[in-house]
């Protein structure tokens, strides 16, 4: 009877945009039991130099190289064994490299707050090992007054998000891990403070449609060290359902149809005897896209485990 | 088990909150045909820009009304008209029975998607936009705020001097619309007595599609097409029969010949000058003033935007030289320090209402440029004040002249004084808004705003004071911006002012008051 709850639960499952980041994310199949928490601060820095514009990988030199770093930190909180609740309170810092021909100032600020509600609607033995299924529900929305349509260096597409994912997580009792999540994320309205835009014709407003999208995930893992150690390679994909492509030479703008893969590395390691703390470092690069950065990221972060 | 439902309730309310914001977004002027504030009986005998004449395009007496000919085309009419399909419908709704709106969107449209600045190729050279193989790469034209303002000129100018051609034969031979001669014909605008032959529609159209298709040569086929839709929905509406149509169509092309003959020889061919030209602006004004204007991007661009703008033949300034404002500052004088220190001081300190106002009116690559907000304005003004189509074009045509005008003599002034922007004179100065290609003094955005509003308040003396309040905002967005002076802004508010000042003295003299 309780599956069954879930899997109506699981039936409008859910997302956010934090897809890289790892530890207790919307995205994993990690769960705190009831009156744990685990609150995490990571490191975020991002390059690209650089991008699709549409199909077309090229430079700019009026931006050069192009970096990001974010602050990040998280809590996850297990309001139930199988509920729990995740919020990340994103601050971003952009700039261009120096010397470049466009001397843009960067910009700085809080992103979005993103909200997730994780549930674990299956976790039961199957064969050599456990097969889990969990689905999350997540709602973002921008945190501060920052301008979306100043892309490159815009913090964020500055709209709410509403996602919707499903986790299908199998480990063997040895260790070893695969993953796959799939989420659809709904996407708002962004402001611009110009009233007029083209997006393959005028537009008279101030208001951007920002494309829903697709995200998908396969992850492939194992614990080592009895269980000290994390360490999986995956690969993700975003798909924009609709929007225009960047213009040639032109700025790219919130209204873009976004599409990217990208394969990564993570590890996370949880010392036994600093009780609770863990440490994790990733990295992930870009492979393919079309209207955005082919950036890279390095992440390292601090996550520290306790009862409430 | 509650929970669960809260969620899942929560979740499907968030999900519909979110894409319910997603209603269509505005692409155009919302309006419905109106009734228009007069008809303008005597506009026949308004003088026109560039005719001779209202009767320099002759055409003939249309055949009476009660004859075979016309009784035909009224057949025709009623079967076009009637059991129109929704697309058809549709498109009635969209024209108007002012279809100037559109025309002048559509023109802004191709701007905005024109104002592409052509980048740098693999060896860091750069070529440009070629009018002779227009596909390009890169294509042409690259629609930058010169190009448009004088695109925009042309196109109001030619729809100005065929409405009076149109007006001068319609109350000359007063043929009646065709509702006013058959009762059986329901048009889908207003009914109104000003008489439809020639079609003042169709002029519209053709000296829209010919003008346009100048400016924009690779939009030929897709002018032609909104023409050919726009002819069509004259008879769909049920407002102008075949003979109408095509005297007013003839008429369009006319004008539109005079006035591209005009902008074949203006000058805008040799304005984007050679390097060697543009070197030796750019010396001259070293050796009078000691400073000069440089590019910095990256790769170089070996010369500036349209270094010979300044020297296109202005519309109603007799020599660009009377207009040219005194020279700046020094770098380095108190004055500029003081306005050095301000710029610093916004960078620093930026607050929300800056930046949006900096970003209100940028205007920059990809959109309609300054002019094209303009003529935004004046769209919107001509419809809350329900002005007829030829008072609509003689607001555009005197708007964009001055506007035009007013663009020669700010180029002039940037060319002549060569003065260098804030990210050349301040060490290590970040923007927010994009450094153009071409020297500081005076800011374009400040003349173009100036002389529009300038010209629009001439016309809607109600809005006068809202649009000098524009003008002065779009002025100091640039200041904000970091890609100006005040000074640049200041003398070029006034600058545009005392231009447009020209094309207003001309306008209170046309017969139109």
């Amino acid at each position: 009877m309780k599956s069954n709850k879930y899997i109506l639960f699981g039936i409008s499952a859910f997302v956010i945009g934090l897809t890289q980041v790892a530890a207790q994310t919307p995205t994993d199949a990690f769960m705190m039991k009831q009156r744990e928490s685990c609150v995490a601060l990571i490191y975020d820095m991002s390059s690209f130099d650089h991008y699709w514009e549409g199909d077309l990988l090229r430079v700019n030199q009026t931006i050069e190289t192009v970096t990001r770093n974010t602050v990040l930190p998280m809590i996850a909180i297990g309001l139930h064994d199988k509920v729990n609740l995740i919020v990340a309170t994103p601050y971003v810092k952009t700039k261009s490299s120096e010397p470049n021909g466009g001397k843009f100032a960067g910009a700085k600020g809080f992103q979005d707050i993103g909200i997730s509600l994780k549930g674990e609607l299956m976790n039961k033995q199957l064969g050599p090992g456990k097969l889990a299924l969990l689905t999350t529900v997540s709602f973002s929305t921008p945190m501060s007054n920052y301008l979306s349509d100043y892309m490159p260096y815009s913090l964020g597409f500055g709209a709410p998000e509403f996602g919707a994912r499903g986790i299908v997580h199998y480990q063997l009792d040895k260790g070893i891990y695969a993953r796959v999540t799939g989420a659809h994320l709904w996407r708002g309205q962004t402001e611009a403070e110009r009233d007029y835009y083209y997006n393959n014709g005028s537009y008279y407003t101030a208001l951007m449609d920002v494309p829903d999208a697709w995200n998908y995930q396969a992850v492939v893992g194992s614990w080592l060290w009895n269980y000290t150690l994390k360490v999986e390679c995956n690969y993700q994909g975003l798909m924009s359902t609709s929007g225009d492509d960047i213009r040639k030479y032109n700025a790219a703008q919130p209204t873009n149809k976004v599409e990217f893969g990208q394969v990564g590395l993570t590890a996370q390691y949880y010392p036994k005897a600093a009780k609770g703390l863990g440490a994790l470092v990733y990295y992930s690069q870009r492979v393919s896209g079309k209207n955005t950065a082919k950036s890279n990221n390095l992440g390292v972060g601090l996550t520290y485990q306790f009862k409430i | 088990m509650n929970k669960n439902i809260t969620i899942i309730f929560v979740s499907i309310c968030l999900v519909l909150a979110i894409t319910s914001c997603d209603d269509e977004l505005p692409t155009m002027a919302s309006f419905a045909d109106y009734t228009y504030s007069s008809l303008d009986q005597e506009a026949g005998s308004w003088t026109p820009i560039l005719q001779t004449s209202a009767d320099q395009v002759a055409i003939d007496a249309p055949f009476d009304i009660t004859s075979d000919a016309y009784i035909a085309e009224l057949t025709d009419l009623k079967s076009a008209s009637a059991n129109l399909t929704d697309d058809q419908r549709k498109k009635v709704k969209y024209w108007t029975n002012n279809p100037l709106i559109r025309w002048n969107e559509i023109a802004l449209e191709l701007v905005a998607k024109y104002n592409l600045i052509p980048g740098p190729n693999e060896d860091d050279t750069y070529t440009l936009p070629n009018p002779a193989s227009p596909e390009g790469p890169p294509a042409f034209p690259f629609a930058h705020p010169p190009y448009a303002c004088r695109a925009f000129a042309y196109l109001s100018v030619a729809q100005f001097d065929g409405l009076i051609s149109a007006w001068h034969y319609k109350y000359m031979f007063n043929r009646p619309a065709p509702y006013n001669v058959d009762d059986a014909i329901a048009p889908a605008y207003e009914k109104s007595s000003l008489p439809s032959y020639p079609s003042d529609g169709a002029v519209i159209a053709a000296s829209s599609r010919e003008v346009l298709s100048v400016m924009f040569p690779l939009e030929k086929e897709y002018l032609a097409a909104k023409a050919e839709e726009h002819l069509q929905s004259l008879m769909w509406a049920g407002i102008n029969v075949r003979s109408d149509i095509e005297a007013g169509e003839f008429i369009g092309q006319e004008v539109a010949k005079v006035a591209l003959a005009r902008a074949a020889g203006d000058g805008m061919k040799k304005a984007q000058a050679p390097k060697a030209v543009s070197d030796s602006i750019k010396a001259a004004a070293f050796a009078r003033f000691g400073w000069q204007w440089d590019n910095l991007e990256l790769p170089t661009r070996p010369v500036g935007l349209t270094p010979l703008f300044g020297k296109v033949r202005m519309w109603n300034v007799p020599t660009v030289e009377e207009v040219r404002p005194i020279a700046p500052p020094a770098p380095g004088s108190a004055e500029f320090e003081e306005n050095v220190k301000e710029l610093k001081h916004y960078a620093d300190n930026m607050t929300d209402e800056w930046r949006a106002i900096a970003n209100f009116w940028q205007d920059g690559l990809g959109t309609y440029t300054p002019p094209g907000h303009w003529n935004r304005f004046a769209k919107d003004f001509i419809i809350k004040y329900k002005q007829n189509p030829i008072r609509s074009a003689r607001t555009f045509a005197y708007m964009n002249m001055a506007i035009m005008d007013a663009g020669i003599s700010c180029w002039d002034t940037k060319y002549y004084y060569h003065y260098p922007r804030p990210i050349q004179t301040i060490p290590g100065f970040k923007t927010i808004a994009g450094t153009p290609n071409f020297p500081s003094y005076t800011s374009g955005h400040s003349v173009f705003s100036a002389a529009g509003a300038a010209v629009l308040g001439y016309i809607f003396p109600q809005e006068a004071e809202l649009c000098n309040s524009w003008a002065e905002e779009a002025a100091i967005s640039r200041v904000y911006g970091g890609i100006h002076y005040r000074f640049d802004a200041v003398v070029g508010t006034n600058q545009g002012r005392k231009v447009a000042q020209y094309s207003i003295e001309r306008a209170k003299n046309d017969g139109a008051n």
